[in-house]
C-alpha cells in the first residue's frame, strides 16, 4: 500500500472542503471494505484518505411511510438487514444487504459505499434501482439530489462533481411485492455472478439486474411487456427471454456470458412465478 | 490397550483455541530485515539485463541479489530449480531479484526500482503440447541435471520423468476382451490454501552458522536441500519449525527459504524475514499439478476387468524437482484398488511455463481416482452392471496383486465398500427433493494410497525420562494440524503404561530433535510411530535393567503397569518407574546407570525399488490404505448449482490410534475433496493466475458442509505400531469422484473435468436436452 495522509473531519462541511481541496488526490472512506482492498492492490493510490466515520450526522437509518426510508452514509449492511422497518417494508433490500460478503465485512461495509463504489455487481443496487431511490449529495455549492439510475454512470464512475460526497440515500415508500435474487458460486462470502430484483409496485412491474452490464440496469422493455397484460405462464417466459436481450454480460473467471444470460432469465421467471 | 484407540485430547488443543500457539511469522526478532521479491511478468523470458543500482541506492536497503549471486541448482529428487532465476524466467512470477531492507515498505519500493529487461520466449501452457517434439524447451540442459536414480529425464524434451509400467500382457487382454472402453479426463491445478501462508526467517552468523525458522513440514529434508544448494556442512545449518498452520504438502519442500538465505548471508547477524501473502501463496508456493489422463479398459462380459492401459501427462510447471515423485506414485497406484492382471501405464512429468507443481494431499491419487472411479461407473453403466457390483467384482482382496506386482496381504476394500453402501443406503432411491427442478443422486467411489517415499527412508525418536516419572519425547515428525504429536504421545504412553498427559512432545529443531526424513506420504503414524514405539521399548528395557537390581530378581520377571515396575509373581511388590529416572541409587548412596533415555530408529523393512523397464517391484511401498467414499447430491437444474447433502467415509485404517482425530481427518478430507469437485481451480491464462485470492478462488465454508458420516474398518497392519497404518491423505482421495458419480446419477451427465461449477453443469444439461 502506498503511503497516504489520514484525515478525520467531524462535519460534512469539513469533509467537503477537504475533498474540494485535494480533489482526485483524495478518497472518501467509510467501512473501508472496498477502499483498503483496492489500495492494498495499488488499484487506488490516494495521497489523502478522508475518513467519514467521525461525522455523526451521516449515521443511522430512519423510516416513515410519508418520507420513506433514509439510509445514512455510515449505516452498515448489518444495520440495514437487521432494521425492522427495512425488513418489513423493503425486504428485497434487507436480503440484498445481508448477502454482501461475510458477516464481518457487513459489520463495516456501508450501503452508500456499495453504491459509490459503482461496481456492476453491487448487491444493494438492484433493489434501490427498482424503488427509484434518490441519492443525496453534498458539495461546495450546497446539496442536490439525483435518481440512483442517473448516479451510477459506468464501472466505478459516478456523477459526483469536484468536492461532492454522498450523505445518504432516500428510498420512497411504496407497497411492493417481489424478490431479490443473488446467484453466486457459493452461498456465503461470495460476489454476485448475477443479481437481480423484480418488484410489483402499484400494479406495475420493475426489473433490475446487476453484473450483466457496465452498471446495474433497469430493463424497460421487459417492464413494458409485463405492464401490458396479465401475468400468464407464457407471458412470464416471454419476459424471461426478453430480459436477456436487455443485458450485455461478459465472460470472466466467475462465469461465462451464456450462464449469466441463463441466470437473468431464471431470476425473472422465478420471481414472476411467485408473483403470478 | 488403555491409551491407543481412545480419543485423547489433542496436545495442542488449548494453545490453538486460545491463539497462543507460535507460528513462524509470530516470532519476534531483534533488528530484523525484511525481504521482498522482484518477479518476472512473463511466463517464459530470457533475462537480458537487471539493473539494481537504484534499488541499492535507496535508503534503508541492505542488500539486493539476483540469480547471478547463487547459481547452483536445488531440488529434492531432481536438481532443476533455482530460487532466483538464472538466465531465463520459466513461469510468471518467478523471482528474478530479491531485496533485504529495514522495513517491508522500503523493500517493496526497492523492488519497484529494479529494472529488468527481458526477451520473451515461446512458452508451453499444456502438458500434451509440451510433450510434442517441436515444443519450446524449458530446460534445454535437463540431461545434465543431478537426479535421484529412480527418475528418468528425457534428453532434448520437456519430459523430466517417464515412468513405465508393464504387467502381464495387455495387448492380449485387449484382443480377448468382450468390451473395450476409452475415456479421457482432465484435472486442473488447485492450491492447498493452508490457513497459514509460508513464512521464513534466516539468520547467518559471522562464524558461519545459519539458522532458519520456517513453516515447514520436513525440517530435515529442508536442511539437507538447503545445505547442498548453499554449501553448508549439516552441523552449521539449523532448521526450526514452529507450529504449522496446515501444510497439505505445500510446506514439504523448499520454496521461499532459498530466497531469504542468500540475503541473510550478505547481512551477517541480521535476521531476514519473508512472509507470503495469500496472493503469493496461490502463485509462488506450490500448486497441485494439472493432469491429462486417458484410461483404456478391457472388460470381460461378466464385468471382470482384464486389461488396463493408462496414459498420464502431468503439468509439472516450471520446476519438477518434487513433482517427478508424484508422477511415479501415480504410476504405482494407476488402476486404483482393483486387481487387474494386465496393465500398461505411461506416466509423464512435463515441464510447462505454469506455477511450480508440488506435493498435495493424495500425492497424485486424488487426481487419478477422479478418472479411475468415474471410468468404473461409466463402464458399469454401459455394461448394465451396478457400480457397486463392478467394484465387488474387481475390488482387491487379500492375496490380490497390485499394479506393480505386490501381493496385498491386508485388504479391507470390500468391507469398506459394503459398509459405505449401507451407510449411504445405496440400494434405495434418494428421498424426493420436493421440487421438479432439484434432482438428487447417489454415488460411490473407492481409492487407495501408499506412502510414496524412497525405499530406505528413516525415522528416529528419543524419549527422556524426568525425575518425577514424566517424559519428554523428541521427534521431528511435524504436527501441522493432523495431530501427530498426540499420536506419538499415545503410542509412547501405551508402551510405558502411563497417562499421555505425562508425555510432552517436542519437535521441529534439527539441532535438538532427532532425524526424520519428512512429514509427508501419510507415513508418520507408521514410521515415526514405529520409531516412538521402539524408543519407548528401549526405555522400558533400560528401566527394567536397573529395576531388576533394586527388586532382587531378573528382568524377565518384571513388567510395567500404570507407571510402576511390577513383579509377575508378586504384583504387590511394585516400585514407581520414577525411582529409576536418574539410574539407581544403591543402599550405600552410590549410584549406577545414569538417566533413562530411550532411543528408537526405524527404517521401513524390505522395501525394494521398482524396475526401470517394467516398473514392477514385489514391495515398493510399506502398505496400501484403501477405502470408500459415498455422496448424495442435489442438483438445481435451473441454476446448475450442486449441493452435497451427505458424504460417508469408510476406510481400512488399521488400528485407529485416536478415533476423534481420525474422524477429524476424514471429515476435513471430505470437505476438501468437495472443494476440488465443486469450486476449486487455479484459472490459468497464458501462465497468468486469474484468481490468485479468495475473491475468485472458492473453498467450502461451514454453510456448505454436508452431513458427514465417518467409520473405520480396522484390519491391523502387521508391521505398524499397534497395528496402525497411515490415513491422512487417502481419506480425501475418493471424495471428488464420489460426488461426480452422484451428479451423474442425478442428472445423467458425466463430467470429465473438475470442477463441476454451475455454468458447466447448466451447459451439460442444455447439451443433453438438445440430444433428446
Amino acid at each position: 500500500m502506498k503511503e497516504f495522509q489520514y484525515l478525520l473531519p467531524h462535519t460534512v462541511a469539513e469533509a467537503v472542503a477537504l475533498k474540494e481541496k485535494y480533489d482526485k488526490a483524495a478518497v472518501f472512506m467509510a467501512g473501508a471494505t472496498d477502499v483498503v482492498v483496492r489500495m492494498r492492490d495499488y488499484l487506488l493510490t490516494p495521497e489523502y484518505v478522508i475518513d467519514l466515520k467521525a461525522i455523526p450526522e451521516l449515521g443511522g437509518i430512519t423510516f416513515s411511510k410519508e418520507k420513506g426510508l433514509h439510509i445514512g452514509a455510515l449505516a452498515t449492511m448489518n444495520e440495514i438487514c437487521a432494521d425492522e422497518n427495512v425488513k418489513q417494508y423493503y425486504p428485497t433490500l434487507a436480503k440484498a444487504a445481508g448477502s454482501v460478503g461475510s458477516k464481518q465485512v457487513r459489520n463495516r461495509a456501508t450501503c452508500i459505499g456499495n453504491i459509490v463504489n459503482a461496481s456492476p455487481l453491487a448487491d444493494t443496487a438492484t433493489p434501490l434501482y427498482c424503488y427509484d431511490a434518490i441519492v443525496e449529495i453534498a458539495g461546495p455549492n450546497g446539496t442536490r439530489e439525483l435518481p440512483i439510475t442517473e448516479f451510477i454512470l459506468f464501472v466505478r464512475k459516478v456523477a459526483l462533481e469536484r468536492g461532492e460526497m454522498v450523505t445518504g440515500i432516500r428510498v420512497p415508500f411504496k407497497e411492493a411485492q417481489g424478490e431479490f435474487c443473488k446467484i453466486s458460486r457459493r452461498d456465503q462470502v461470495d460476489l454476485s455472478t448475477v443479481c437481480g430484483t423484480v418488484l410489483k409496485i402499484d400494479g406495475t412491474y420493475r426489473v433490475a439486474m446487476g453484473s450483466v452490464a457496465p452498471q446495474p440496469r433497469r430493463l424497460p422493455k421487459t417492464e413494458a411487456l409485463l405492464n401490458g397484460a396479465p401475468l400468464t405462464p407464457e407471458r412470464i417466459e416471454e419476459a424471461a427471454q426478453l430480459a436477456t436481450t436487455e443485458v450485455s454480460p461478459i465472460d470472466d473467471v466467475r462465469a461465462d456470458k451464456q450462464y449469466r444470460l441463463d441466470m437473468v432469465a431464471y431470476i425473472v421467471r422465478n420471481a414472476l412465478g411467485k408473483l403470478a | 490397550m488403555k491409551v491407543v484407540g481412545t480419543s485423547v485430547e489433542r496436545l495442542d488443543a488449548v494453545k490453538k483455541v486460545t491463539g497462543t500457539a507460535q507460528f513462524a511469522d509470530d516470532i519476534q526478532f531483534s533488528r530484523p530485515l525484511f525481504a521482498q521479491v522482484k518477479r518476472s511478468p512473463y511466463p517464459h523470458a530470457k533475462i537480458l539485463r537487471i539493473d539494481t543500482s537504484k534499488a541499492k541506492a535507496l535508503e534503508g536497503v541492505r542488500c539486493v541479489i539476483t540469480g547471478d549471486y547463487y547459481k547452483k541448482r536445488s531440488g529434492l529428487y531432481l536438481e532443476d530449480k533455482n530460487f532466483l532465476a538464472v538466465g531465463t524466467a520459466k513461469f510468471r512470477g518467478e523471482p528474478v531479484a530479491a531485496v533485504a531492507a529495514e522495513s517491508k515498505e522500503i523493500a517493496e519500493e526497492a523492488c519497484r526500482l529494479i529494472e529488468v529487461e527481458y526477451e520473451e520466449l515461446p512458452a508451453v501452457f499444456d502438458a500434451l503440447e509440451g510433450m510434442k517434439p517441436d515444443a519450446p524447451l524449458i530446460h534445454p540442459d535437463l540431461h545434465t541435471y543431478k537426479v535421484a536414480p529412480i527418475f528418468y529425464p528425457q534428453k532434448g524434451t520437456n519430459i523430466s520423468h517417464h515412468y513405465v509400467l508393464r504387467k502381464g500382457d495387455p495387448d492380449k487382454a485387449f484382443a480377448e476382451a468382450d468390451r473395450v472402453f476409452d475415456n479421457s479426463f482432465y484435472i486442473p491445478h488447485v492450491q492447498h490454501v493452508p490457513i497459514e501462508p509460508h513464512a521464513c526467517t534466516a539468520q547467518y552468523m559471522p562464524d558461519g552458522e545459519l539458522t532458519i525458522w520456517a513453516a515447514c513440514q520436513s525440517p530435515f529434508a529442508v536442511r539437507r536441500a538447503l545445505a547442498e544448494t548453499f554449501d553448508f556442512p549439516l552441523n552449521k545449518i539449523r532448521v526450526i519449525s514452529k507450529a504449522v498452520g496446515g501444510g497439505f504438502g505445500c510446506k514439504a519442500g523448499t520454496t521461499l527459504e532459498g530466497i531469504v538465505i542468500p540475503l541473510a548471508m550478505l547481512c551477517p547477524g541480521r535476521p531476514v524475514k519473508l512472509t507470503y501473502t495469500r496472493e503469493d501463496e496461490f502463485q509462488y508456493a506450490y500448486v497441485r499439478q494439472g493432469l491429462h489422463i486417458r484410461i483404456q479398459t478391457a472388460v470381460r462380459k461378466d464385468g471382470k476387468i482384464i486389461g488396463s492401459r493408462n496414459t498420464l501427462a502431468w503439468d509439472g510447471g516450471a520446476y519438477t524437482e518434487y513433482g517427478v515423485n508424484i508422477v511415479k506414485a501415480a504410476g504405482w497406484g494407476c488402476v486404483g484398488p482393483y486387481d487387474i492382471d494386465n496393465i500398461a501405464t505411461d506416466s509423464y512429468c512435463v515441464y510447462t511455463n505454469h506455477p511450480v507443481g508440488g506435493p498435495y494431499r493424495g500425492f497424485g491419487m486424488s487426481e487419478i481416482h477422479f478418472a479411475i472411479e468415474q471410468n468404473l461407473d461409466m463402464v458399469a453403466n454401459e455394461m448394465d452392471i451396478s457400480p457397486l457390483d463392478i467394484r465387488r467384482i474387481n475390488g482387491i482382496r487379500e492375496g490380490g496383486i497390485s499394479a506393480t506386482g505386490q501381493k496385498i496381504e491386508v485388504a479391507g476394500y470390500q468391507e469398506c465398500l459394503e459398509r459405505a453402501a449401507q451407510l449411504l443406503e445405496y440400494d434405495k432411491p434418494c428421498e424426493p427433493s420436493g421440487s421438479p427442478t432439484k434432482l438428487r443422486g447417489k454415488g460411490l467411489a473407492g481409492g487407495w494410497k501408499a506412502p510414496s517415499m524412497p525405499t530406505d527412508v528413516a525415522s528416529s525418536v528419543i524419549i527422556r525420562m524426568n525425575e518425577d516419572g514424566t517424559f519428554v519425547l523428541l521427534c521431528s515428525c511435524h504436527d501441522m494440524g493432523q495431530g501427530s504429536d498426540t499420536v506419538m504421545a499415545q503410542i509412547a504412553a501405551e508402551t510405558l503404561t502411563v497417562d499421555p498427559s505425562k508425555i510432552t512432545v517436542r519437535t521441529g529443531d534439527t539441532d535438538h530433535t532427532p532425524y526424520e526424513w519428512q512429514t509427508v506420504a501419510s507415513r508418520s503414524t507408521y514410521c515415526a510411530g514405529n520409531a516412538t514405539k521402539l524408543a519407548a521399548e528401549d526405555l522400558r528395557n533400560k528401566i527394567l535393567e536397573v529395576a531388576q537390581i533394586k527388586l532382587g530378581t531378573w528382568k524377565n520377571d518384571l513388567y510395567l503397569e500404570d507407571g510402576y515396575v511390577c513383579r509377575k509373581f508378586y504384583p504387590d511388590m511394585k516400585v514407581p518407574m520414577s525411582t529409576f529416572a536418574l539410574g539407581l541409587s544403591l543402599p550405600d548412596q552410590s549410584g549406577i546407570a545414569g538417566p533413562m533415555i530411550g532411543v528408537g530408529s526405524f527404517t521401513v523393512p524390505n522395501n525394494i525399488a521398482a524396475d526401470i523397464k517394467t516398473g514392477l517391484s514385489p514391495k515398493p511401498v510399506a502398505f496400501w490404505t484403501m477405502g470408500v467414499n459415498g455422496a448424495e447430491v442435489e442438483v438445481d437444474t435451473e441454476t446448475g448449482k450442486i449441493k452435497v447433502l451427505k458424504m460417508v467415509s469408510v476406510f481400512d485404517a488399521g488400528k485407529v490410534i485416536n478415533p476423534q482425530m481420525y474422524e477429524g481427518q476424514a471429515e476435513g478430507a471430505m470437505v476438501q475433496a468437495m472443494g476440488t469437485a465443486l469450486y476449486e481451480e487455479l484459472k490459468l491464462d497464458h501462465g497468468r493466475v486469474m484468481n490468485p485470492s479468495f475473491v475468485d478462488y472458492k473453498i467450502p465454508t461451514f454453510d456448505d458442509m454436508p452431513e458427514l458420516v465417518v467409520e473405520a474398518v480396522e484390519k491391523a497392519e502387521p508391521t505398524g505400531p499397534y497395528g496402525a497404518r497411515g490415513i491422512g491423505e487417502i481419506v480425501m482421495v475418493p471424495g471428488a469422484p464420489a460426488i461426480a458419480n452422484a451428479v451423474a446419477n442425478a442428472i445423467g451427465c458425466r463430467f470429465l473435468r473438475m470442477p463441476l461449477t454451475p455454468d458447466v453443469v447448466l451447459a451439460a444439461l442444455r447439451e443433453k436436452n438438445k440430444k433428446q
